[in-house]
């Protein structure tokens, strides 16, 4: 059992990524951890084996005080393993040894012993064949499982997990999430802070939800995911489906919606070139014609993504004069909206509550070429 | 190998290819050609109005000119007959010009004391006397035209002494004017006072003082005839002087044709005799490649042992430490390796009987240090946060984690740097002849300076370097290799561990 008690974390550059964290992690948990990034997720993470030294606070495993000056850090570490977001596997050896040896290192077990315990962790990840392989010969997956087997031989009772996919290409996360899923279910005790909430949610009795440096909510994958009390959860959550912006002026960071649009795409594997069709269209109407045309402009822009129907919708809610879409110049804008896949809808809307009056919707579809 | 050789025979056929240069025969010949003067002796004004557009070059050694002349660097040198005399032993190819550039004429001078007048004028009348009769000619001839440095010898004997004795100052150590043969003074300058006291009945007594101490020795009255007073044409005004005794001429030195009835490989094997085997001369050159070696090995140890130790403190994060180290670094990096030495060997080291051969294992053990300082920096930066972070939360040690994760990986990367400073080092120490340490470089200019050839010791010395650096860097890379923990064996990984099938 981890209690962790008032942890405060102060930077040297005077950030704080945690304010005031008080949890409880008991035995057989999995917990995950989620929120925006920045938020601390990782430095608690981090806190809790000492990596990153905490700046006030107690963090007390099976009821010895570890951030207390005298305390044998490397046998608290021992029980408790770490995956890294980059695996960090040692480059000098090969795989059978990233995992023997720190079992003959730090346990003192026999070579025959480590070498068994070694094998039998391979063929349970799944790469028995890559025994004399070293790491850079290695692909992202392959290695961040390899990782996981040299932190299960030494039968930790805690793994912490830092983002163990979000280093890996969308082909590779499968692999490693169904070994973590595999330990799960045999009733470890894990903590992992992770951006894939799917993946949070199937695995976790509990879900901690941090921003801005603090535990903002916590509970059951059922209350954060379905019933979210606290209002920013509600948002964090519901952005996970669809994107929202509300466009007030033209010096709106039009690049870091690209951003965020391409890793939302990423995430839900939409195709770029939808992607770019939807930027396009979104300059022509709010940058270039419903922004710039207004004095006070108010314009709402929702992007969804129906992963069963394949189609990708923008919304764009705006007040005053209403803007015919036909009557764009752009020729690009045009003969994207003359394209077969792409569906223009513009409508009125009435008492609506924030006082929106027209809306265009357009549903971009994807057909393959052939079809 | 085979580099090597390819390497002697272009140098050998560059060394006497030079050998179809034009010929001189006047001064004149000369303007706009290069010439060689030694440093300092400013034989260069004899001849300047004569040759304006020529440039001048400067060399420290006289004997440094001879190679100068033999490769093309310079078409003429300027050197006085009696040095000529020496090297064309050694160089027959050597010629002179006709018409000298000049003339260094050489004097007595007589001692202020009562006996001044009277032995100014004896000593006058005795030189007129040797140019009539053709006595200072003959003396002239044998000691310095044809000078024999072994078998040339003067009588010292047969004096009456009636007329009392004289105390005559030589220079004792300048051939072949007075140096010490076989226990006894002998020379030009001997030889002429001693038939001088023989005519007018007086009995010699040599002292030998050195150059810049006769004169002044001979005005206070102590001795009573100084030799070889150098005199300008513009008589020296100071001092009480007699007539001219000898004349000797400035040369001017070009390539002639070579006399010598040798053959290339006589020459070479004659050559190769003088550096290596005439006075067991190759006993020096295995000496001085003993130090150099000795320098060179014990500053790597102490180097890398001192580096390694000051690096470990330092990433123990003593902000202290560090600020120190930082200072050093800066300090030595920024300083030319001779200054350093210097520093070392005249003041810190000055009043302690550390010889210079200590001195320069404690400079380069401090240089190789700091380089390896820097090296472990590099190479552990090289490895990155990340391998830290992974074994420090498995529960290693922080120097479990050094020695056994980021040491291995960073050796990797440092150790071609580590090989390129050794070399650095071997060829760096060929500083420390400046603090009197005969190492192999030094050995080398010695032992051109004494047989006038440069083509074998320079070669020879070069030679040794190769070797010295080939059997360090191939030491280092056999480490490198060996504790490549990529290059190990599949068997030995797993060694004595039952495998699954």
């Amino acid at each position: 059992m981890i209690e962790i008690k008032h942890l405060r974390k102060v930077f040297d550059d005077d950030t704080i990524p945690l304010k005031d964290i008080d949890v409880t992690i008991n035995d057989g948990d999995v917990i995950s951890i989620i929120g925006p990034s920045g938020t601390g997720k990782s430095t608690l993470l981090r806190c809790i084996n000492m990596l990153t030294e905490p700046t006030s606070g107690n963090i007390i495993v099976d009821g010895q005080d570890i951030t207390e000056k005298g305390c044998n850090l490397n046998e608290i570490r021992k029980k408790m393993g770490m995956v890294f977001q980059s695996f960090n596997l040692f480059g000098h050896l090969t795989i059978i040894e990233n995992i023997m040896n720190p079992q003959i290192t730090l346990l003192g077990r026999s070579r025959q012993e480590a070498y068994d315990k070694a094998m039998d962790l391979l063929q349970q990840v799944g790469l028995a064949s890559k025994v004399f392989a070293y790491p850079d010969e290695l692909s992202g997956g392959q290695q961040q499982r390899i990782a996981i087997a040299r932190t299960l031989a030494m039968d930790p009772d805690i793994i912490l997990f830092d983002e163990p996919t979000s280093a890996l290409d969308p082909s590779m996360i499968g692999e490693v999430q169904s070994v973590i899923k595999m330990l799960a279910k045999s009733g470890r005790t894990m903590m992992i802070v992770t951006h894939e909430m799917d993946f949070a949610r199937k695995i976790s009795n509990r879900i901690i939800f941090m921003y801005d440096g603090y535990i903002y909510e916590e509970g059951t994958p059922k209350q954060i995911f379905e019933h979210p009390k606290k209002e920013i959860t509600k948002r964090f959550i519901q952005r996970l489906s669809s994107l929202t912006y509300r466009v007030k002026s033209s010096d709106f960071d039009t690049e870091a919606m690209n951003d965020e649009l391409q890793a939302y795409g990423e995430k839900l594997l939409i195709e770029a070139e939808r992607l770019t069709k939807l930027m396009i269209a979104f300059e022509e109407i709010v940058m270039n014609n419903l922004v710039a045309y207004s004095e006070d402009p108010d314009v709402l822009v929702k992007v969804e993504y129906s992963e069963k129907l394949d189609i990708l919708t923008m919304l764009v809610c705006y007040k005053g004069e209403k803007f015919d879409v036909g009557s764009s110049e752009n020729r690009l804008f045009i003969d994207l909206l003359a394209e077969p896949t792409t569906e223009v809808r513009q409508d009125d809307i009435d008492s609506d509550p924030l006082g929106y009056e027209h809306m265009i919707s357009i549903r971009f579809r994807w057909v393959e070429e052939g079809e | 190998m085979r580099k090597l050789a390819v390497f002697l025979l272009v140098m050998l056929i560059a060394s006497l290819s030079a050998f179809s240069e034009p010929k001189y025969s006047t001064i004149e010949d000369l303007n706009g050609k290069n010439i060689g003067v030694q440093t300092a002796v400013l034989y260069e004004e004899l001849i300047q109005d004569r040759v304006p557009d020529s440039t001048i070059q400067y060399y420290t050694m006289p004997n440094d000119m001879i190679l100068a002349l033999t490769s093309g660097k310079v078409d003429a040198y300027l050197i006085e007959e009696v040095s000529y005399g020496v090297q064309k032993k050694n160089h027959p190819e050597l010629d002179v010009l006709e018409e000298p550039a000049g003339y260094i004429n050489a004097t007595c001078i007589i001692g202020n004391n009562e006996r001044q007048d009277v032995l100014l004028a004896e000593l006058n009348e005795f030189i007129a006397e040797s140019h009539a009769n053709g006595l200072l000619a003959e003396l002239y001839d044998y000691w310095i035209a044809d000078f024999d440095p072994v078998n040339d010898t003067c009588d010292i004997g047969g004096f009456t002494g009636e007329s009392g004795t004289i105390a005559v100052a030589v220079e004792g150590g300048y051939e072949p004017f007075s140096f010490i043969s076989n226990g006894r003074i002998s020379g030009f300058d001997v030889d002429f006072i001693c038939r001088f006291a023989r005519a007018y009945g007086y009995t010699p007594e040599f002292y030998e003082v050195p150059f810049e101490a006769i004169a002044p020795g001979v005005e206070s009255g102590k001795y009573d005839i100084g030799m070889n007073i150098v005199v300008s044409e513009e008589r020296n005004e100071t001092g009480t002087l007699s007539d001219v005794y000898y004349s000797t001429p400035i040369r001017l030195v070009v390539l002639g044709d070579d006399e010598s009835s040798l053959s290339f490989i006589e020459k070479l094997e004659q050559s190769f005799e003088k550096t290596f085997f005439r006075e067991g001369r190759w006993k020096l050159f295995v000496q001085g490649a003993g130090i150099t070696v000795l320098i060179t090995i014990m500053s790597i140890v102490a180097g890398t042992v001192l580096g390694f130790l000051v690096y470990l403190v330092c990433r123990k994060g003593f902000k202290a430490a560090i600020r120190l180290t930082n200072f050093f670094l800066w300090l030595i990096h920024g300083m030319p390796t001779v200054l350093l030495l210097m520093i070392l060997y005249y003041i810190v080291f000055g009043s302690s009987s550390l010889s210079g051969t200590w001195v320069s294992i404690v400079g380069f053990s401090l240089m190789f240090a700091c380089s390896m300082i820097d090296m472990l920096r590099v190479g552990c930066n090289a490895i990155g946060r990340g391998q830290l972070e992974a074994s420090t939360a498995l529960g290693y040690s922080e120097s479990q984690s050094f020695f056994r994760i980021i040491l291995p990986q960073a050796a990797q990367h440092f150790l071609p740097i580590y090989r390129n400073e050794v070399v650095t080092l071997i060829k760096e120490t060929s500083v420390v002849g400046y603090i009197a340490v005969l190492d192999l470089t030094k050995i080398s200019d010695l032992v051109r300076s004494r047989t006038y050839e440069a083509f074998f010791p320079l070669i020879v010395t070069a030679i040794m370097y190769f070797v010295i650096s080939a059997v360090l860097t191939k030491a280092v890379d056999l480490v490198e290799h060996s504790i490549d923990p990529k290059r190990r064996k599949k068997d030995k990984i797993l060694k004595g561990i039952k495998e699954w099938e």
